[in-house]
């Protein structure tokens, strides 16, 4: 990783690597355009061919024939569907070559495996052979390929290069695989002998849940390797593309906030990741800045699946409300819901909205009853206007709120617009729309990324053009700064009890009727 | 695409399995058999949702194909109560390991009803004979638990499952079977195709993905019943080929009829219960046959190889005496 310190440094080699780099893109493109061409022009002239060949030979193509082995064919009644067939196997040789057979032996090469069609007639049953039987006839099937399964391999093919972080969740290192010399984070489960139910479900959900994904958003699970003892299974990583930074600790570090075009980009790919989740009805319930990765090329992807799940639509019934770390806590999961949906995603989104702008966590609170002090301030006291239905979750009934009446109703409201002046007002929009306090106001993934914030100027940043950073976790441990951890299993859910809110907008009358307006830069 | 794929048991896994294992072959069908028959009973007394179940057979097929079957040290049973556990354990439905403990206890005790076959009188029910006692509770749970682990490290931790009964019904719908009441049989039907298939040694769901499988069952649900199917190639529509169908629904078919005459062909199936280590071993040595690795019958260890060359020594030996 010695380049990448010298992507920090702009040097004369680095100019000269680049030009030469260039000059070998524009080759290749040229090459690339001229095959093209002559495949374009190949094509045609087949086409023409077969054109004529059409139009000399008038008798139509062969007909499909079937292929099937009736030998095993122990229920008579079942051939139905080759009794034509049947038939034509009988005049096989007027009908000119015989019929292409799938391959059902491991390999023709290697010879005595056509033995293995014996037993079980056919178990290359779409093994990726995917069109010897269709070739023939017109029709073109589908063929669906979902690989293989086998052992584990063994964590000694890695060497570790250096610890990155050790959290509440486990050990993440960066490591070199050996055969490949490419570079991935290992990150261990943690594993508690003592737990009486064997492997911890979240992990194991983790790992379901990031092989089933495929996104550039979301980070890549190339496979799960184990320790060498494998009579005992103890030491279980998932080796995961190793990704330079996350955005916390660039946004603890850089003396500038990001520029609104940078904004916007880092939003969209969270967003179209997310939407990707949601639409495949995983929620992710612990979207934090932390979990966020960001690579030198600009790409973000959504990492640390230790608290996802997947859910259906009715959403199951009991969820556990103890998810997503206390900062970007949705208000219904603080007020102990246990039937909730994509919008706590959405909410944390919002909240790391905020913090891509200021680049401080939006709402920092000390504990649940705080965090919810910290939201009404932000978002405005709830009221059966603005979320009709929050009275009934567990913890609201017990709330004092301070009186929303006409009078009052201006200084009990949002101040997302005041505390972000610099924001655009599809920019607000957007923000207070994804921190609304009732769930189902808060638009979904699909709809934040054609929100009109993202299409004003300016227009997000290309990728590419994302400024690079040292990369921490490539070469030092971070320095870190204290945040709450996601709640961990098993915790008890906090019973906000009889919380006295009233007091929040005690001194708020008064700022606001100061000048009406806030001048603060933030 | 998750939904509708499965990772597939490669055509060298098949063959390895039918052609180096340990085991003759109506053995292992016997094993995986009774195997799949024990996760589903169980399945049933602990109110988990077929789904569950399903995917649980799916994932002891998977592991038997990569892990042969006297090749670790586990009871058949012990594995199918792991895998019947893990797959609860990721799903929304979970079962505690004291329930998975009873429950496995009581099928496996003289006292259950498990594959016993008709002729034999009704089992008496005697508790005791399931009473599980604090230390094989500990015992059997410390297994199932190394079980699950060794599963895991087997499937590279792969759990991922997608069956076809939910496809079924979509196809059904399409093919606008599901419209009127009276057509409800054919699905019912189709289902129970599904659900069979998963007990077939011929492990239907290793080898064809859940669109296949579906359509393998509506046809023959559709020929049971005696619905009236278009009569073009429909199955095409559903990206099967002619020639998988066929071997599907063979397969699927064959089930019933294979497991009557394995019931009365294989010995340890005669007395109904689930299949044991010791009486596979007891059926080998019957046989003449001797397993792998020395462990199970204490003899010593001797390749295939080195053993062939000893026989054609001693044969050599004895025809040179002899000239």
């Amino acid at each position: 990783m010695a380049s990448k310190g010298s992507r920090w440094a702009y040097q004369e080699e680095d100019a000269a690597l680049e030009a030469q780099l260039k000059k070998e893109k524009e080759e290749k493109k040229r090459q690339k355009a001229e095959k093209a061409r002559k495949l374009e022009a190949e094509r045609k002239k087949q086409q023409q061919q077969q054109q004529q060949a059409h139009d000399t030979a008038a008798a139509p193509p062969p007909p499909s024939r079937p292929a099937a082995n009736h030998d095993d064919n122990d229920d008579a009644g079942v051939s139905e569907p080759y009794r034509g067939g049947q038939r034509d196997d009988g005049n096989d040789g007027a009908h000119g070559p015989p019929v292409k057979r799938r391959r059902i032996s491991p390999d023709r090469d290697t010879a005595p495996t056509a033995a293995a069609a014996a037993p079980t007639p056919n178990p290359a049953g779409g093994v990726g052979v995917s069109d010897s039987t269709s070739s023939s006839s017109s029709s073109k099937l589908l063929r669906f390929e979902g690989g293989a399964f086998g052992r584990c391999h063994s964590v000694e093919n890695y060497d570790k290069l250096n610890d990155i972080e050790e959290g509440a969740y486990g050990w993440v290192a960066r490591a070199q695989e050996a055969a490949t010399g490419k570079v991935v984070a290992l990150k261990r489960l943690k594993i508690d002998p003592k737990d009486r139910s064997g492997l911890p479900v979240t992990g194991l959900r983790e790992i379901q849940i990031l092989k089933d994904c495929d996104h550039r958003n979301v980070v890549k699970l190339q496979e799960v390797v184990v320790g060498d003892d494998t009579s005992k299974i103890d030491s279980i990583f998932l080796v995961l593309d190793f990704v330079e930074h996350d955005l916390k600790s660039i946004l603890e570090d850089m003396p500038e906030p990001f520029l609104a075009s940078e904004v916007k980009t880092l939003l969209l790919q969270l967003a179209s990741g997310v939407a990707y989740l949601h639409t495949n009805w995983i929620l992710h319930r612990d979207l934090k800045t932390s979990n966020l990765l960001l690579n030198n090329r600009g790409q973000l992807k959504i990492a640390d699946f230790g608290m996802a799940r997947y859910v259906g639509d009715p959403p199951p019934a009991k969820l556990t409300q103890l998810v997503v770390t206390l900062w970007y806590r949705a208000p219904e999961l603080l007020l102990g819901a246990t039937r909730y949906s994509t919008a706590i995603d959405m909410w944390s989104v919002g909240c790391i909205f905020g913090e891509l702008l200021t680049r401080e966590p939006l709402l920092q609170g000390k504990n649940e009853v705080d965090e919810l002090t910290h939201i009404f301030s932000l978002c405005g006291i709830p009221t059966d206007d603005s979320w009709p239905s929050f009275r009934r979750l567990p913890n609201a009934r017990a709330l004092r709120l301070p009186h929303t009446s006409a009078a009052t109703g201006a200084a009990t409201g949002s101040v997302i617009r005041a505390k972000f002046p610099l924001l655009t007002a599809a920019g607000v929009a957007l923000l207070n729309g994804l921190l609304a306090l009732d769930p189902d106001r808060r638009p979904s993934a699909r709809d934040m990324l054609d929100h009109e914030y993202f299409r004003q100027d300016p227009k997000p940043k290309q990728e590419a053009m994302f400024p690079t950073f040292p990369s921490k976790a490539g070469q030092e441990r971070r320095r870190r700064r204290t945040t709450p951890n996601a709640p961990a299993r098993g915790q008890q859910a906090v019973d906000l009890g009889a919380v006295d809110f009233s007091g929040i907008f005690s001194g708020r009358d008064r700022e606001e009727r100061g000048g009406g307006f806030s001048l603060r830069m933030v | 695409m998750s939904h509708m794929t499965n990772p597939l048991a490669t055509p060298d896994q098949l063959y390895q399995r039918r052609s180096f294992s340990a085991l003759p072959t109506e053995l292992q069908d016997a094993i995986f058999f009774s195997a799949q028959c024990l996760t589903q009973a169980a399945g049933v007394l602990l109110h988990l949702p077929q789904s569950t179940t399903a995917q649980a057979n799916v994932l002891l097929a998977r592991y038997w194909l990569v892990e042969p079957f006297m090749s670790d040290d586990y009871e058949f049973s012990d594995m199918s109560a792991a895998t019947l556990y893990l797959t609860a354990k990721i799903s929304p439905t979970p079962r505690s390991p004291r329930d998975v403990t009873n429950v496995y206890t009581y099928l496996l005790s003289p006292s259950s009803p498990f594959l016993r076959p008709s002729s034999l009188p009704r089992a008496p029910n005697i508790p005791k004979t399931y009473y599980l006692s604090q230390a094989s509770y500990q015992a059997f749970h410390a297994r199932l638990l190394a079980a699950e682990a060794h599963i895991l490290y087997t499937l590279s931790f792969n759990t991922h499952v997608a069956l076809p009964h939910a496809v079924c019904i979509t196809y059904l719908q399409a093919l606008d079977f599901l419209a009127q009441q009276r057509k409800e049989p054919l699905a019912k039907r189709a289902l129970a195709h599904l659900n069979t298939a998963l007990l077939s040694p011929q492990m239907l769901y290793l080898t064809s993905q859940p669109n296949a499988l579906a359509v393998a069952a509506i046809y023959s649900a559709a020929r049971d019943v005696g619905a009236k199917m278009p009569e073009c190639e429909w199955w095409e529509v559903f990206d099967v080929d002619r020639e998988e169908l066929g071997f599907l629904v063979v397969g699927m078919r064959s089930v019933l009829g294979w497991a009557r005459k394995m019931r009365v062909d294989v010995p340890g199936m005669k007395d109904g219960g689930m299949l044991r280590r010791a009486d596979v071993e007891g059926e080998m040595r019957r046989r003449g046959l001797f397993l792998g690795n020395g462990r199970a019958v204490g003899g010593e260890e001797e390749d295939p190889e080195a053993e062939m060359a000893r026989k054609m020594d001693e044969k050599m030996a004895e025809m040179e005496a002899r000239g």
